[in-house]
């Protein structure tokens, strides 16, 4: 294979990412992206095949049995965990990305047979593995903590270490101080115990970045480690020369903060504010106290809402993933729509512990992603709404994020449900919801409260419904 | 046999119903369906033969449910006997009669409308008898107290029911009609008054296809009245009739002559009116005056939902319909009663509620409730007690004015934060200092390499954008194996030529970076094969 038939190979398979990620952009075409983006790894990884094999085959057997094997355990991951299990999964599989560039950046360092034509060309070298290593160290920690985080193995509160932003400063110190010994030492023995300390070193900095972080604020947590595996690709493929590694590690980085700047948008903060904490440290003066009558109401009264409501809006929120009550609500929406009314869903943009988590949910239910719809194009029709139900979200429908500038979630782009005419709202206690803040909405004149668990309510609402 | 008297040893209270004794009043205090709530309460719950049948609870609906039925009563109060008067609770409806009161057992608890203000002798007798007697009607309007306020629960069912009076007696179409034979509008609703009473008529009216316009001296109102479909009227003259408690006030000579104008020019062009102004302890004030009444078209209806306290219309007969010069008057004081069914079970919710709040103080295991005279809304609710009429609590205060919908809210309204400016400053320096020492410094293969990266970088910023926030996590998890394309570079690694330690390594690359692929293409096609598009509808 020549040189330009490489090239062009591997011009084809970017290609392919790119136009298969494209079809990403609906629905319908998705699945055919997905099929394009197979491919193009394909492609990629024959061709590459092609050339490390090209003078000799010994050593093709490992190499393949490898390839088996990982293929193996990652198509059993992917179809044997639970849909529930997912945003676990993403992480789970960011963090072996994020390894492999920690492996590919020490052994491309050394790799004999570097001839470098000019020490800028070396220099740039060993930075290029000196960043690979450090971006894919930190991916490969901070996904296995948000992992863990995810699963519930490792609380979902914030653990606020004292001194945690100096300690991280000084990781971040270290990681661009060492780069000056590192690129200064001739040996590739002691230039290895660098690269370990490196290592090590930012491999610390992405348990104590993530440890910081909280359940909620999970999403961009996940969307910031996607792009950094990103990044660490792109590395590795300046380290090894690679296009084709670049073009798909930048793609996959830029991804990843568009989903990052997509999910702040949707909490009103900055990423910052975010990955270094300090929420609810803002504001001009105390929230607002929310006082007031909470009223009930039982799954009869909200069936017989149901029943005769015309337009009907569902919020889920992570509460319905935790109890799993997405499959009694897809039929609950068949059985309202049986009595002739229109259903929907409202998702807002941080709803569950993934970018859109509530739609993968919803639609392993059985429900069609035609009734579900964003929060920019259906929050305008609360008003025209009958009965809204909110099914575990909290701080995504909060009035004050509206019509109080001292709250703590002021600002955040928020669901307007208390505009329709009866909100229910499905929840296990009256409790403050992630971001600590009380909710007016629980105490609105047209709001009622449905306490319990998600689940066991929406099945009890399901049987009053076929009853009536 | 029932106990009719409270033994402290069984711990429970006894809780009697007895027939309502007014003509035309067919609700009854106590329902079937909180009966078991009032078992939890500790209640065992004596229910007088026939006392729910005009609601359509017969007398075994309450024994399936573990009431008791006793006898119809007659007689004063025995010791041990099995009378709903005789219970340690007696609740009704409407005020107990002078005979009732004599059948009651000293230092029992009544629960009941007094209407205090019209019954000063009811109460010296409740008094006498040595009866804690609490009047619902007193209940405040405050919101902790609004799920055992009656007088709103009843005031809807009024509202609607006046709605369905008129059309009843109205001789034409309430909505638009387009038929071969002809024409009609809708026929015109003036409500006056837009209280709880007079926001169910406007939602029956609109319902039943009616053009609504409601009148109210209370600015408040009109947003509530907007939302249900309704025109509010006013008139050209600013005073707030924002009273104590959620009624208005009365309102000064001049006001009243604007409205009156109001009336008469509304009266020309209405078909019905209905009026449900109340003003607390005093008679209602006259609003449809008969110059009014003069300028309504024959066929018309008023229906005067404060007829039982004189009426808002100066021909109002109480209790009656009456058809002078065509226009029909309806002073129906029984509409709660004429949804008997329905009324009787909101009327038992609130007591209900109220039972259940006054049982918050009771001791675990205790049963019953006690009379907290602390407590706001049970010294306002509780007429006598220990034998002695108490004096009226100190009147609550007026509600706040409606916040004015312009400018003061909106200014204070959060923005959500500016895009932030140094952060792309920040960003546009960064990149400078990039692109110069790229310029100045790295050899021709980076600047290459280089290129192509900051162009894929653009490229996947404009796809990525294009996607849709429903395929976030299949995007997440496809980028995801994408970036496991790493898997080349150790596939490169692991290439035979290598030093054995950076073989291995690229070994381990290859096969975590084959996990994240092959998991991330799987997974991803195994979420997009979920998400079904909905059948055509």
């Amino acid at each position: 294979m020549s040189p330009q038939a490489v090239t062009v190979a591997y011009l084809a398979s970017a290609v392919l990412f790119i136009v298969g990620i494209k079809g990403f952009a609906k629905p319908d075409t998705a699945k055919t992206g997905n099929a394009l983006t197979i491919l193009g790894m394909l492609i990629a990884v024959a061709v590459t095949g092609f050339v490390a094999f090209s003078a000799t085959t010994e050593g093709l057997p490992f190499v393949a049995g490898t390839i088996a094997i990982g293929a193996v355990i990652g198509g059993l991951l992917a179809r044997s965990l639970p849909m529930t299990a997912m945003p676990e999964l993403v992480g789970l599989l960011n963090s072996f990305g994020g390894l492999a560039a920690v492996f590919v950046g020490i052994s491309s360092y050394l790799a004999p047979g570097h001839v470098y034509a000019t020490e800028a060309e070396r220099n740039v070298h060993l930075v290029e593995c000196w960043l690979g290593v450090a971006i894919g160290s930190l991916t490969f920690t901070g996904s296995v903590v948000a992992w863990a985080k995810l699963r519930g193995t490792l609380s979902g509160k914030p653990l606020l270490l004292p001194g945690r932003h100096l300690l991280n400063l000084a990781l971040v110190g270290a990681t661009i101080g060492l780069a000056w010994p590192f690129v200064g030492e001739a040996s590739t023995d002691a230039g290895l115990t660098w690269i370990l300390a490196l290592t090590a070193i930012t491999g610390v900095l992405g348990i104590t970045l993530v440890l910081a972080i909280g359940g909620a604020d999970m999403p961009v947590v996940i969307s910031l480690l996607n792009s950094y595996s990103g990044w660490a690709g792109a590395m590795t493929g300046f380290v090894l020369q690679n296009d084709v590694l670049i073009v798909s590690g930048a793609i996959v980085g830029s991804s990843g903060i568009i989903l990052t700047i997509v999910m702040c948008r949707g909490m009103n903060r900055s990423v910052l504010n975010v990955v270094f904490g300090g929420f609810g440290t803002e504001g001009g003066g105390p929230a607002r106290k929310v006082e007031g009558e909470v009223r009930e109401l039982d799954v009869a009264g909200v069936a017989a809402a149901l029943s005769t409501a015309k337009e009907v809006v569902i919020v889920p929120g992570y509460g319905m993933a935790v109890a799993r009550a997405q499959h009694p609500v897809k039929e609950l929406v068949e059985l309202v729509q049986a009595k002739g009314g229109r259903v929907r869903f409202a998702i807002h943009p941080v709803a569950g512990r993934l970018p859109g988590h509530m739609n993968v949910l919803l639609a392993e239910a059985g429900v069609p992603y035609d009734l579900v719809h964003e929060m920019e194009t259906i929050n305008a029709d609360f008003p025209k709404t009958d009965v809204v139900l909110v099914i575990g979200a909290n701080d995504i429908v909060n009035p004050a994020a509206v019509d109080d500038p001292n709250s703590a979630i002021a600002g955040m782009p928020v669901l307007h449900v208390w505009e329709s005419a009866l909100t229910v709202v499905f929840k296990r206690s009256l409790g403050a919801g992630y971001a600590g803040v009380d909710n007016a909405l629980f105490l609105h004149e047209r709001t009622r409260m449905l306490f319990g668990d998600a689940k066991k309510t929406a099945d009890a609402l399901v049987g009053a419904l076929r009853s009536l | 046999m029932p106990r009719a008297s409270y033994d402290p040893a069984v711990r429970t209270l006894t809780l009697g119903v007895p027939r309502e004794r007014a003509p035309r009043e067919k609700r009854v205090a106590i329902v079937p369906g909180v009966v078991a709530k009032l078992k939890e309460l500790g209640f065992e719950v004596v229910v007088e033969s026939g006392a729910g049948e005009a609601a359509g609870y017969g007398d075994d609906s309450y024994r399936d449910v573990g009431a008791t039925i006793a006898a119809a009563s007659d007689g004063p109060y025995r010791e041990g006997g099995a009378s709903a008067y005789g219970c340690d609770v007696v609740v009704k409806v409407m005020p107990f009669e002078t005979d009732e009161i004599a059948k009651l057992r000293e230092g029992a608890t009544t629960i009941s409308l007094l209407y205090p203000a019209r019954n000063p002798e009811l109460v010296k007798a409740l008094a006498a008898r040595g009866v804690t007697a609490i009047a619902l009607d007193k209940i405040p309007r405050i919101t902790r107290a609004q799920k055992m306020d009656v007088l709103s629960s009843m005031a809807n069912l009024a509202g609607y029911r006046a709605v369905l009076e008129a059309a009843a007696a109205f001789q034409g179409f309430f909505g638009a009609q387009v038929t071969a034979a002809g024409t009609e509008r809708p026929a015109r609703i003036l409500v006056i008054g837009a209280g709880v009473a007079g926001l169910a008529a406007i939602a029956a009216g609109r319902a039943l296809g009616a053009e609504v316009r409601a009148f109210d001296v209370r600015a408040a109102a009109k947003e509530q009245v907007e939302s249900l479909g309704g025109k509010f009227l006013t008139v050209e003259l600013e005073e707030s009739g924002e009273g104590a408690g959620g009624y208005a006030k009365s309102m000064s000579k001049e006001f009243i002559e604007a409205e009156m104008a109001l009336f008469r020019a509304q009266a020309k062009e209405v078909d019905v009116i209905v009026t449900t102004a109340l003003v607390p302890g005093a008679k209602a004030p006259i609003l449809v005056g008969d110059d009014v009444v003069a300028c309504l078209k024959p066929g018309s209806v008023v229906v005067d939902l404060a007829a039982e306290q004189g009426g808002n219309c100066s021909l109002t007969k109480p209790g009656e319909a009456v058809v002078p010069e065509g226009v029909t008057i309806l002073g129906y004081t029984d509409l709660p009663s004429r949804m008997a069914t329905t009324a009787s079970r909101f009327f038992a919710g609130n007591v209900l509620a109220l039972l259940s709040d006054m049982a918050r103080g009771v001791a675990g295991g205790e049963a019953g409730f006690r009379v907290d005279l602390e407590d706001e809304v049970v010294r306002a609710a509780t007429l006598t007690h220990g034998g002695q009429e108490l004096p009226p609590p100190p009147p609550p205060e007026p509600s706040p004015p409606a916040p004015k919908k312009d400018a003061p809210t909106i200014a204070k309204k959060p923005e959500p934060k500016p895009e932030s400016a140094t952060g792309a400053i920040v960003f546009g320096i960064l990149m400078a200092v990039a692109f110069t020492l790229v310029a100045f410094y790295a050899p021709d293969a980076f600047v290459q390499r280089f290129t192509v990266f900051i162009l894929a970088c653009f490229v996947g910023w404009q796809v990525v954008w294009a996607v849709a926030p429903a395929l976030h996590t299949p995007l997440m998890s496809v980028t995801n194996a994408v970036s496991g394309i790493v898997l080349v570079g150790g596939l490169l690694q692991a290439a035979p030529g290598g030093s054995s330690l950076a073989v291995i390594l690229g070994l381990c690359a290859l096969l975590v970076a084959t996990i994240n692929v092959a998991g991330g293409f799987f997974v991803t096609d195994r979420m997009l094969g979920m998400f079904k598009k909905g059948g055509p509808r």
